[in-house]
């Protein structure tokens, strides 16, 4: 594990550790105690990987880990996005799939709907941003989703 | 004591049917759950005695289909209905039905509800009280602008006459505004009700929203169990309520109870009711609407009044009288709850969905839980985001905003945001810790919630990186998977069990 790990909140790098003391008050449920001096603060913990979700006094706050591999990486993913590259679409809100639109492997042209999304009592079609072929679904029908969640990947279109 | 039923049916879900629940286990009353398809292996279902599948998921189909509850009621042999709050708590048709097949409705009569249900009725009833309300005038579709609108003055209110709630309200703040909402309200009115009758009321702000509680027998004894605050509130719905109000003077809180009794005194009232009134900065007050049911915020009142509002609308159901300690409770010291919504404060209280992961409850003195879920429990959408309500009770306001802050501490809840966030930014602010707030606090104080401090990033990477240390990363595992499929493809509870496996080795 000698690989340099960047936390980032909001696109901004924190430093890691800061002189605070972690331990699990349950693990089951993922509840830590963080105490810094006579400071404390018990929050939870959640993900794994590069995407991480810490509450801290009530408020889910969005952590991304990556490793300088994992940098290299997303510095190549902007490169090929800026040339039509894979193509990563989220949902905009919360709520429920109520239908997958596209299917593994799909040539879908932009504007094209891809997951359909009920959210507040209504329906929100999810559509392509750009042409492309449908490389990855990661939700299933029926499925409660967060917002920001990942849903589909898109990759170049076939020549 | 005998029970005052052998079996009730709570036609309800969530936190309220176990809140009711346990009057009833408390009383010596066998409780039936009643539920949709959703909520099979929901909590509440486990909290009763019996259970009773009432239909499929959506609300029109299972908790609002008077035919289901009525069936499940006749199955389950249960004596009395008790509704809880929302769903079919505030139909005059269907107390009317419970009755009509013999059973009791656990809740005011239809009279009530029919006498105060509808706003224009509510406020006739109240004028007749001599109770203040708040100057308004009706507008026929034929006149284009009344002359008596000047003397109610701005700013104004103009919606629909008919229909109720806050659908289709226009704020007005001077002459020039008024001909435009005026048409938009009628068109409008037209539209939904096909009347173009509109109601325009004066705007009372800023102001605090005072409500008073009320427990009735059938014998006419009236218990007025004090006045609770509840202008915290997000899209006119409450957020927090505590008892008694603050900064409130001897004289008001007389008055409110005086004009409460007489309201309730104008219409056939048994049962809880709760009448709630608009107070401006100078104290002024307008009655306001009259709350045919019991109200989520009932357990501040139970807690400084010591009595439990629940087994008493069982107790008076069943034909008991109110004793004379429930008619003139003695008030004892502050209490104040938190709602804990599946709800986003940071992103305008919309919605959240998903799986609690983490359901850490504080505890201690001064604490009541009042809850309907539990750590690995999906949220169902189709039903409202209400996870449980947070009570804290101690001698005093001081000491109640201490303790709250004390529990709000030792609450965690994740896998969706919730309402937590904002009473724990709301426990720090003067306004709120002052007791001088009003209903305008989440949209000029909160607006879009405040930016992350320093601390928050500071804890929230030091948690990563702390839980990153102690757990043991599956490595091979998540190499070998495909990207991405692993929070979205996978079910939280899979993941846990598959990291918890890990941690065994």
């Amino acid at each position: 594990m000698s690989d340099e790990i960047e936390i980032l909140i909001e696109g901004e790098k924190v430093g890691p550790a800061d002189g605070w003391s972690l331990a699990w008050v349950d693990h089951h449920q993922r509840v830590a105690i963080l105490r810094r001096g006579p400071d404390r603060e018990v929050v939870a913990v959640e993900g794994s990987g590069g995407e991480w979700v810490v509450t801290v006094r009530g408020r889910p706050i969005a952590v991304n880990v990556r490793s300088h591999r994992d940098r290299l990486l997303a510095e190549s993913g902007r490169l090929a996005a800026r040339h039509g590259g894979p193509a990563e679409v989220r949902a905009t809100l919360p709520g429920l799939v109520v239908r997958v639109d596209a299917a593994l492997g799909d040539e879908v042209a932009a504007g094209d709907p891809l997951v359909t999304i009920e959210a507040m009592k209504m329906q929100n079609e999810i559509r392509a941003p750009r042409n492309g072929r449908v490389v990855a679904i990661e939700v299933v029908l029926g499925q409660a989703i967060t917002g920001g969640a990942l849903l589909v990947r898109l990759a170049d279109p076939e020549p | 004591m005998t029970p005052p039923f052998r079996r009730v049916l709570i036609a309800n879900r969530g936190e309220i049917a176990i809140r009711v629940a346990r009057a009833c286990r408390e009383l010596g009353i066998e409780s039936v759950a009643v539920y949709s398809d959703a909520d099979r292996d929901a909590p509440h279902v486990r909290a009763m005695d019996r259970a009773e599948w009432i239909g499929p998921t959506p609300a029109a189909e299972s908790y609002l289909s008077v035919g289901a509850i009525l069936e499940a009621a006749r199955r389950s042999e249960a004596e009395a209905i008790h509704p809880g709050y929302g769903f079919l708590s505030e139909s005059a048709a269907f107390a009317r039905a419970v009755e009509s097949v013999g059973l009791v409705f656990v809740g005011p009569p239809a009279e009530t509800m029919e006498g105060l249900g509808n706003k224009l009725a509510a406020r006739r009833t109240a004028v007749a009280a001599g109770v203040a309300v708040t100057p308004g005038l009706l507008v026929s579709a034929a006149d284009a602008r009344p002359s008596e609108v000047e003397d109610i003055g701005y700013p104004l209110l103009v919606k629909a006459a008919a229909g109720g709630g806050g659908r289709g309200v226009r704020r007005v703040d001077g002459p020039a505004e008024l001909d435009a909402a005026l048409d938009a309200a009628r068109a409008e009115a037209v539209a939904a009700f096909d009347d173009g009758t509109v109601y325009i009321e004066k705007l009372v702000a800023p102001a605090r929203h005072v409500e008073v509680q009320l427990l009735g027998d059938r014998a006419g004894g009236l218990a007025v169990l004090g006045e609770r605050d509840c202008s915290i509130q997000r899209r006119h719905q409450k957020l927090v309520e505590e008892a008694p109000a603050p900064n409130l003077s001897a004289a008001t809180r007389t008055g409110l109870a005086d004009d409460a009794r007489r309201i309730a005194q104008a219409v056939p009232f048994h049962n809880a009711a709760t009448v709630e009134f608009l107070v401006d900065e100078s104290e002024d007050r307008w009655f306001l609407e009259m709350n045919t049911r019991l109200q989520v915020e009932h357990g501040v009142t139970e807690l400084v009044s010591g009595v439990d509002i629940v087994a008493w609308q069982l107790r008076v159901a069943a034909g008991e009288q109110l004793p004379p300690d429930v008619r003139e409770p003695t008030s004892s010291g502050h209490a104040i709850q938190v709602r804990i919504y599946a709800e986003d404060p940071w992103v305008g209280f919309a919605p959240s969905a998903g799986t609690i992961m983490a359901w850490q409850m504080a505890d201690g003195p001064g604490i009541r839980l009042d809850a309907g879920v539990e750590a690995g429990y999906e949220l169902p959408t189709a039903y409202d985001p209400l996870l449980a309500k947070l009570l804290v009770h101690a001698s005093d306001r001081p000491a109640a905003v201490t303790r709250l802050r004390r529990a709000l501490d030792e609450t965690v809840v994740s896998g969706m945001p919730t309402t937590l966030g904002f009473h724990r930014w709301l426990v720090d602010q003067p306004a709120f810790t002052d007791g001088r707030y009003d209903t305008g606090l989440v949209s000029n104080a909160w607006v879009d919630g405040p930016p992350l401090t320093a601390r928050d990033r500071s804890l929230a990477a030091a948690a990563v990186a702390g839980a990153r240390g102690e757990l043991t990363e599956p490595r091979g595992d998540t190499d070998t998977r495909p990207a991405g499929l692993d929070r979205n493809g996978d079910r939280p509870w899979s993941r846990l069990a598959r990291s918890e496996a890990v941690d065994r080795e």
